[in-house]
């Protein structure tokens, strides 16, 4: 064998190989989120069947038919469940957003004392774990009298979430030049109308990546929702999940369900968001 | 208090302070405060006995406490760093791709928008010994005749929780590292190849350290939120078999709601937390450190 064709040799099965090991990661990934949906698509006899049947004999809607019709028809009270979730999170979302800005603005453009200092202490209170952060919330809510209602959710989850979107929308700020507002402000704008004119609107696509990690964290979080939340009033949905498990038993087939309906706004929002997310941790951590 | 203007940062940055200073920093000083009382939730006058460091005492020695605080650790070095070598690879792997990039990515990302606690779920589901599909597959493969107990035997269920950790996780390390991968000049590698460096070479003294600083930031994220093992520990095994699998966050919630002391559950959630800004912080330094190092090269 000559030199030649056995280098074609080594190439070819190197590109086997990648296409292989990418094949595989990729199932990896992938796989336990498609079983969740073909498990809420198949009677709860086939999930349970031992041995067990891997092609479904049918396919039905039941599961999120009775999910939907409400208690008392064998669903749990997802509607009420899904409103908490979305008011909690757009809510919290839109403030958290709102003063990221300004404190994203202050650490991109302003010089002043103990900034760094200052960063690094934002994102330490971001580190607090949910559950050692939910006890003294929870006993401070308790005494407000704001606990199971959205008001103490949507504070919990501002707080929550401020850090990582300074964080965020720090670094966008930090890719628009800073002689374009200068710019801007020479031909007669105030610093007000310059960051309106200019710099808002070439961060835009930014502060919407933000705006979504933002409410996707809202949307996800467990460990303040499990303890703030009591509830039809304020329950959210990862909380309702709990609602399909009994003491001894789980109801595999409303869970799976109910977790598809969770995740596909979840899935719908990271596709949008993916480009720029990347670009923003980046960015900002750095170039410096 | 005429002729006082605070500057334009400090008022741009105080409704976040606000916020962080009443449902952050407060509730904080309130549990530091209620770490040294008996407190109870069901009788809310031990609220102001002082008891010193007695609540400190009696967690450090704990057995109990001090396993939970080492399996924390276990978990989250063997987490982070299995995660960080399939990242890695997964990013590597990706880049290389010639085609169907934008959906190779969008599918890397997948297990990034499940919630830890479906996450939880999930592998609560596919390793449940008797329906669950691991053990499902083994079985229809022929490679075992028995029901795994994934979730009841201690070493396999801390097997399990690792699995889930680190299959939730992993996207987060591939999505930044590929981005450091994509935003580096191509002209050094051509350089060190047309010098005669072997692949190997190539990747540790060239591309790693560009990608290094990357890295970093994804750890500097995770360690961030490291706590959201907390929900996949809660719904898997709830710190089973027998407190196996206990993590120091499991056993916060549990003896603060369960036992209702939350004295002494304030007290080990000052542990976790000093854990937490540990892991912060170390990383926040690597970071500066890697950033200050490919500086100049930028």
């Amino acid at each position: 064998m000559d030199e030649n064709a056995s280098a074609r040799l080594i190439r070819r099965t190197l590109t086997v190989g990648h296409r292989v090991g990418l094949f595989l990661a990729m199932l990896v990934i992938c796989l336990p989120g498609i079983w969740i949906v073909l498990s809420s698509l198949r009677p709860t006899v086939e999930i349970m069947a031992k041995p067990p049947v891997w092609i479904p004999q049918q396919l039905s809607f039941d599961a999120y038919v009775a999910m939907f019709s409400g208690i008392g028809k064998g669903g749990i009270p997802v509607l009420d469940y899904f409103r908490n979730s979305l008011i909690i999170s757009v809510t919290s979302t839109v403030i958290a957003v709102a003063i990221g800005m300004a404190g994203g603005y202050a650490f991109a453009r302003y010089r002043f004392r103990g900034k760094s200092g200052m960063f690094l202490g934002l994102m330490l209170t971001r580190t607090v774990p949910g559950i050692a952060m939910s006890l003294p919330l929870f006993f401070v809510c308790a005494r407000l009298g704001i606990i199971d209602t959205h008001f103490g959710m949507i504070l919990a989850y501002v707080a929550l979430n401020i850090p990582f979107t300074i964080w965020l929308i720090d670094g966008f700020f930090r890719q628009v030049p800073k002689d374009l507002a200068e710019a801007a402000q020479i031909d007669g704008c105030t610093r007000w109308q310059a960051f309106w004119q200019v710099e808002f609107p070439l961060a835009r696509p930014g502060i919407a990546s933000a705006a979504i990690f933002a409410f996707l964290t809202c949307w996800n979080e467990f460990a303040l929702a499990s303890q703030l939340t009591r509830s039809v009033n304020s329950k959210t949905l990862p909380v309702g999940l709990l609602d399909y498990t009994a003491e001894f038993t789980i109801d595999w087939r409303g869970m799976c369900a109910l977790a598809v309906v969770m995740i596909i706004p979840a899935l719908t929002l990271t596709y949008i968001v993916q480009k720029h997310l990347v670009g923003g941790l980046t960015s900002g951590a750095v170039k410096g | 208090m005429k002729g006082f203007k605070p500057s334009a940062p400090i008022l741009l940055l105080l409704p976040a302070f606000v916020v962080l200073a009443a449902v952050v920093l407060v509730p904080l000083l309130l549990s530091l405060y209620s770490s040294f009382t008996p407190f109870r939730l069901t009788r809310p006058e031990t609220f102001f006995v002082l008891i010193g460091f007695r609540n400190y005492i009696s967690i450090l020695s704990n057995p109990d406490f001090w396993w939970a605080f080492g399996r924390t650790v276990l978990l989250l070095t063997i987490a982070l760093n299995l995660e960080m070598l399939l990242g890695l690879g997964l990013a590597m792997l990706v880049e290389k791709a010639t085609r169907g990039q934008r959906i190779l990515r969008t599918l890397m990302m997948f297990p990034m928008m499940f919630s830890p606690i479906l996450v939880g779920f999930q592998f609560k589901f596919m390793f449940n010994d008797n329906i669950g599909l691991v053990n499902n597959a083994l079985q229809s493969l022929g490679i075992t005749q028995d029901a795994i107990p994934w979730l009841i035997e201690s070493h396999l269920a801390f097997t399990a929780i690792t699995i889930a950790e680190v299959w939730s996780s992993t996207s987060i390390f591939a999505i930044l590292i590929l981005a450091g991968l994509l935003a580096m000049p191509k002209e050094p590698i051509e350089a060190a190849r047309v010098d005669g460096c072997t692949p190997w070479q190539t990747f540790r003294y060239v591309t790693w350290p560009f990608v290094m600083p990357f890295a970093y930031i994804a750890m500097t994220i995770r360690s961030l939120d490291v706590a959201r093992a907390y929900d996949i520990v809660k719904i898997m095994t709830d710190g089973g078999p027998a407190g196996r699998t206990e993590l120091l966050w499991t056993l916060v919630g549990r003896t603060a709601y369960s036992d209702a002391r939350m004295g002494l559950a304030n007290a080990m959630a000052y542990f976790s937390i000093l854990l937490s800004i540990a892991f912060t912080v170390y990383f926040y330094n690597k970071l500066a450190a890697a950033r200050a190092q490919i500086g100049a090269e930028w």
